[in-house]
């Protein structure tokens, strides 16, 4: 909102200079963003908080500036001659009484609309308005003055030259000022003449009884209307407007008259023409005034730390327009001054603070409470902690000093943050970068994806990923936004590997190659009770997950190139990486099929027998965004469930006290006869002194006949009790080989 | 000269000149006159070592001329013994010393030379596998979270999708505040709210402990903004709380101080503005001195000196009352500030949708 610092000090006396008064406003809560020079004048660009209404004006804006320099506000000037009563000319009839509070029509006749005069259209084009017509602009300069938005009816267009405050009718339309017609419904707040709609109520008026040349006599709004109600209306229709702006907020009920004779006033003024003696003023609801709030004045210690003398006090709250009603419970004996509440505004009062003062002591008592009405453009105002912040801003919030909290209270941090942290350096160490996505994805990808087993059993399905394609969920089991801000972007993800996906896609279209990514957050699905005493219903569930995804060459630092393509080994090793560090149990891998991942090169990952993810080669398949032309291995666990896992208990294992033997197996087995198998028969056998099987290379290509592959094995042999002689070991190694080839169906290779 | 005599100078001289010519090849080798060597192949130093140790057994070993001279001396004559048994050593004295010096020539040129074959360019890679990167978002939440568990806070977290009860009737935002509005919070279609601030965390901190309580909440939160330079439908904010017996605003700003000192540096000063926000009264806008400038201003902090960089306030009471805290013991303060603002102060972004773009070249930025 512009303000001219011009305009401002016709309203109230400020020695400030325009950049201080900018710097002292802000600093009671109305944010100045910028100040520039425009001619003679200045404009201050204000940042007003939804809770100030009253402070999108000059008015109001001089009104805070007076409490600030001690100076006083001077109301504009309403003096114009008058004709007749409006009842005989109009009428005005509220059918929502709740939605329009009041209305109050008034009428000025014979006026010629012309361009404005140049002072006025100079002051608008300063604050950034653009002038029509003297009329137009009259109605525009009053909004900006004193915060009420008004219109002015060609009152001869008026079906039988009244007015109906009513809501639309179904398939209604009506063609607004800015020549759009716009579709109403029975929502939506009119204002209506004897037929049709011929304004959106605190909206936007209607373009057909817009005063033109031609009209002759206007019928000034000027009204109160229900701020929910034209916030719904102006959001329908997308339509924000400078009136919509401030009746959303809430204008003050009692200066609906004093903005319309301010504006009836300027209109005789500049635009000739007589008004009417007296407004159609409806109040179709009484406006009860707030009831007094109590201020304890040792609160405002309390809460702000600030030590403010009571006349400051009572100061400040009476210039701001506050009135003082009863101190100590004890209504004020001055009764005047209470009843002047009703019609009092304030500026015409600064003057009083310190009698008022002198009052509240005067009673004898000290004061510890003093009681106060707010004034009725104050919407903000309900409690003790409100007049608390008064007091507290204008004292000034700079005075506020730095303090520390005592006590002795210890901090931590959540459980599972240290494995979540030592998971990070594992997967930076290992050379992935980490990933951050939207958490809402395309629903394009419903369906696509093997969703953690956790999600599955969120819907009461336990597909455990082989085979079929029922395990995922229809859409219906997925949480969907019914606003999504991209178009199609409706689903919260129910895994991270799109969002990976598509940082590899970004990543490929930059020139990038060698991507290796990791994320740690949220995935949702279907629904699941809060297990917190919420007020309503339930949550979609939630579970931490971890992504990996893996592309490209196995880069060094510095050096040009790769050694190598990345590969599955890579992407499962970094995941053993996480598990290692974290201190889980080692994860157990098996070949399955699923769903997004290449038959053949997937497989699930369990720890404890308890599934909880998947990995391997991405299948590109899966989706046309997805066609990537490099091979891309994916990995997604649930992280939740690996923090729920107890770590594993470090204890110390004497060192070996004898020697081992090692011995090293060539073997030429069956491709599909895994390193696991393999593994799982030299153990099987159950020999003491075979300590350990490890991989020592394997070998497929040139010299090894097709469908088969060469495996080398390292089996430890040692005892506890003494060194192992060379025969015992012949012999258990003996026995080793035996079992390979007969249950792998290995040869041993020369 | 007696026969004896040109006899015994006969053999010496004979010694001598077999050794001569046999240390021809070693004459030139003198301390610093190694360059031949240098140019020679490594092993030509160590095989010049081995010839010279041959050398040096074959003139002076027990089985030598010079060896055969010296058992000579006690045989000669008296007269002549003094003379001649002189002329030996010196003889002696000389081949030693002519061997040791090109001893210790080779010696050094073969050790210069090892020095050559093995010297290393310091300046090539270091050898280790690419790293990775944290997050910048990430590197600013744990700083933030340390900062304030040692300062006594503990950190709780919330679901991301919360009720309407969570995220803005027990914050005391009413039915038909425009924060509730499908234009400005995400909703699911079964009238879930994306969070859209991590204030909801207050609420079920409270309603999990009871005061005094400190706590930190970080957090992913969602606004229906559309990506530009400076908003993200979804970004990071920590919320704060504190709630105990006699706390007011100059705690909140103290507590606000010594955090962004501990960001920012130790002369950082912190600056209240009014404010308005429905879960807090007093509220209060914190500003900080701009960490470039020192506050005299700058570009960062566009000439103002100050850079804004959350909300706060005392806890309303209608949100103390809606987790049953009563409002005349405890008072508290909150704050909230935006972990992607941080970010993009403090690494100069100036444009946060790089933030969830996964940018390689981005990400490994940061450590």
């Amino acid at each position: 909102m512009n303000i001219s610092y011009n305009w401002l000090r016709e309203l109230t006396d400020t020695a400030l200079a325009p950049r201080e008064v900018a710097e002292r406003l802000t600093m009671v809560g109305l944010a100045v963003d910028t100040v520039h020079e425009a001619g003679d004048d200045f404009i201050l660009e204000f940042d007003i908080t939804s809770n100030r209404p009253d402070c999108l004006s000059h008015l109001g804006v001089a009104r805070e500036l007076s409490v600030i320099g001690r100076g006083r506000v001077r109301l504009p000037e309403a003096k114009f001659a008058s004709e007749g009563s409006a009842e005989q000319l109009s009428a005005v009839e509220i059918r929502e009484p709740v939605l329009c509070p009041r209305y109050a029509a008034r009428i000025v006749r014979g006026v010629r609309v012309a361009p404005s005069p140049g002072w006025l259209a100079d002051r608008l084009r300063a604050i950034g308005q653009r002038p029509i017509s003297n009329v137009a602009d009259i109605t525009n300069y009053v909004m900006h003055e004193m915060g009420q938005p008004l219109h002015a009816f060609d009152f001869a267009k008026l079906a039988e030259q009244r007015i109906v405050v009513r809501r639309a009718l179904k398939g209604e339309r009506l063609k607004t000022l800015d020549g759009v017609v716009r579709e109403l419904d029975e929502e939506m707040l009119m204002i209506a003449d004897a037929v049709r709609p011929v304004a959106l109520a605190g909206v936007m008026g209607g373009e057909e009884t817009e005063a033109t040349d031609a009209t002759r006599d206007v019928l000034i709004e000027s009204a109160y209307f229900n701020p929910t109600s034209v916030r719904r209306t102006a959001r329908s229709l997308g339509l924000h407007t400078e009136a919509s702006h401030r009746f959303e907020r809430g204008v003050d009920f009692d200066g609906v008259l004093r903005a319309q004779a301010r504006v009836v006033a300027l209109i005789c003024e500049l635009a000739g023409g007589t008004a009417t003696e007296d407004a159609i003023d409806v109040r179709a609801q009484v406006f009860e005034s707030p009831p007094p709030v109590t201020l304890r004045l040792s609160r405002v210690k309390a809460l702000t730390g600030l030590e403010v003398p009571s006349d400051e006090i009572t100061r400040i709250l009476d210039a701001l327009g506050f009135i003082l009603v009863a101190t100590n419970g004890e209504s004020e004996s001055d009764t005047a001054r209470a009843s002047v509440n009703a019609t009092r505004v304030n500026e015409t009062a600064t003057g009083d603070a310190e009698s008022l003062a002198e009052t509240a002591t005067a009673t004898g008592a000290p004061q510890s409470a003093l009681s106060f009405t707010a004034p009725t453009w104050r919407v903000d105002i309900e409690r003790e902690e409100d007049l608390v912040e008064e007091v507290a801003r204008h004292f000034g919030y700079e005075k506020i000093v730095d303090e520390l909290p005592a006590g002795n209270v210890s901090g931590g941090y959540r459980a599972g943050d240290a494995r979540r942290r030592a998971a990070r350096r594992a997967l930076t160490a290992s050379g992935f970068d980490e990933a951050i996505s939207f958490g809402f994805i395309d629903a394009e990808h419903d369906g696509r994806f093997e969703l953690l087993p956790d999600l599955k059993s969120a819907e009461g399905n336990n597909g455990e990923g082989d085979a079929g394609g029922a395990s995922i969920d229809g859409a219906e089991s997925l949480v969907s936004l019914s606003n999504p801000i991209i178009e199609g972007v409706t689903r919260m993800r129910p895994t991270l590997l799109p969002g990976l996906l598509d940082a590899v896609r970004h990543n490929f279209n930059q020139g990038t190659r060698d991507v290796r990514l990791f994320e740690v957050g949220r995935v949702f699905a279907g629904h699941a009770f809060s297990n917190e005493p919420s007020m309503d219903g339930s949550l979609p569930r939630e579970r931490e997950a971890l992504a990996l995804v893996l592309t490209g060459g196995a880069t060094e630092e510095g050096i040009a190139g790769a050694a190598r393509e990345l590969d599955f080994r890579d992407l499962k090793g970094a995941l053993e990486a996480v598990f290692d560090t974290v201190n889980l149990p080692a994860p157990e891998f098996v070949a399955a099929r699923v769903k997004h991942l290449s038959e053949g090169q997937a497989a699930l990952v369990s720890v404890g027998g308890r599934v909880v993810g998947t990995l391997g080669r991405f299948a590109e398949e899966v989706a046309p965004s997805y066609k990537f032309r490099q091979t891309v291995f994916v990995a997604e666990v649930d992280f939740s469930a690996l923090l729920a896992v107890e770590e594993l208990p470090m204890r110390y294992t004497p060192l070996a006290r004898f020697p081992s033997v090692v011995r090293d197996i060539s073997l030429l087995a069956d491709r599909r006869v895994t390193f696991a198998e393999m593994r799982g028969v030299v153990n099987m056998l159950g020999l003491a002194e075979s300590r350990g099987v490890e991989l020592v290379d394997v070998y497929e290509g040139k010299g090894v006949p097709e469908g088969k592959r060469s495996v080398t094995l390292r089996v430890e042999y040692r005892s506890d009790e003494r060194t192992l002689r060379d025969e015992e070991v012949n012999e258990t190694h003996q026995r080793i080989v035996g079992a390979l080839e007969a249950e792998c169906g290995a040869q041993l290779r020369g | 000269m007696s026969a004896e005599d040109s006899e015994h100078q006969r053999q010496i001289k004979a010694v001598s000149e077999a050794f001569e010519q046999e240390f021809e090849r070693f004459a030139r080798l003198r301390a610093g006159d190694v360059t031949r060597l240098d140019a020679a192949p490594p092993a030509g130093a160590e095989a010049l070592l081995r010839d010279l140790s041959d050398l040096r057994t074959r003139h002076t070993g027990r089985k030598s001329a010079l060896t055969g001279l010296k058992k000579l001396i006690g045989r000669v004559s008296a007269e002549e013994r003094a003379a001649f048994g002189q002329r030996v050593q010196h003889l002696e004295a000389e081949i030693v010393e002519k061997i040791d010096d090109a001893e210790r020539a080779l010696k050094e040129s073969s050790a210069a030379a090892r020095i050559e074959r093995e010297r290393i360019d310091v300046t090539l890679p270091g050898r280790r596998l690419r790293r990775g990167h944290m997050h910048p978002i990430t590197l600013v939440w744990q700083r933030i979270e340390d900062i304030f568990v040692s300062m006594g806070y503990t950190v709780e977290d919330g679901p991301e999708i919360e009720t309407d009860f969570y995220n803005f009737t027990a914050l005391n935002i009413p039915a038909g505040h425009p924060a509730r509005s499908p234009q400005d919070t995400f909703y699911t279609t079964d009238g879930c709210a994306l969070r859209s601030q991590t204030s909801t965390v207050q609420i079920h901190a409270m309603q999990r402990r009871h005061p005094p309580l400190r706590v930190i909440a970080p957090g992913k939160v969602f606004r229906r903004d559309t990506p530009d330079a400076t908003h993200n439908p979804m970004f990071f904010q920590v919320e704060g709380l504190l709630v105990d017996r006699g706390i007011t605003l100059a705690h909140l700003k103290g507590t606000l101080t010594e955090f962004l000192r501990r960001m920012f540096g130790p002369d950082t000063r912190t600056r209240f503005r009014p404010s308005y926000f429905p879960f807090t009264e007093p509220s209060a806008e914190f500003d900080f001195s701009c960490f470039k400038c020192g506050g005299v201003g700058c570009r960062l902090c566009k000439g103002s000196g100050w850079i804004e960089l959350g909300g706060s306030g005392m806890v309303h009471p209608n949100v103390l009352r809606a987790v049953d805290i009563d409002t005349e013991e405890f008072t508290g303060f909150a704050f909230g500030l935006g972990i992607d603002r941080m970010c993009a102060l403090l690494y100069g972004l100036d444009d946060i949708r790089l933030l969830f773009e996964n940018d390689v070249r981005f990400l490994k930025q940061f450590s």
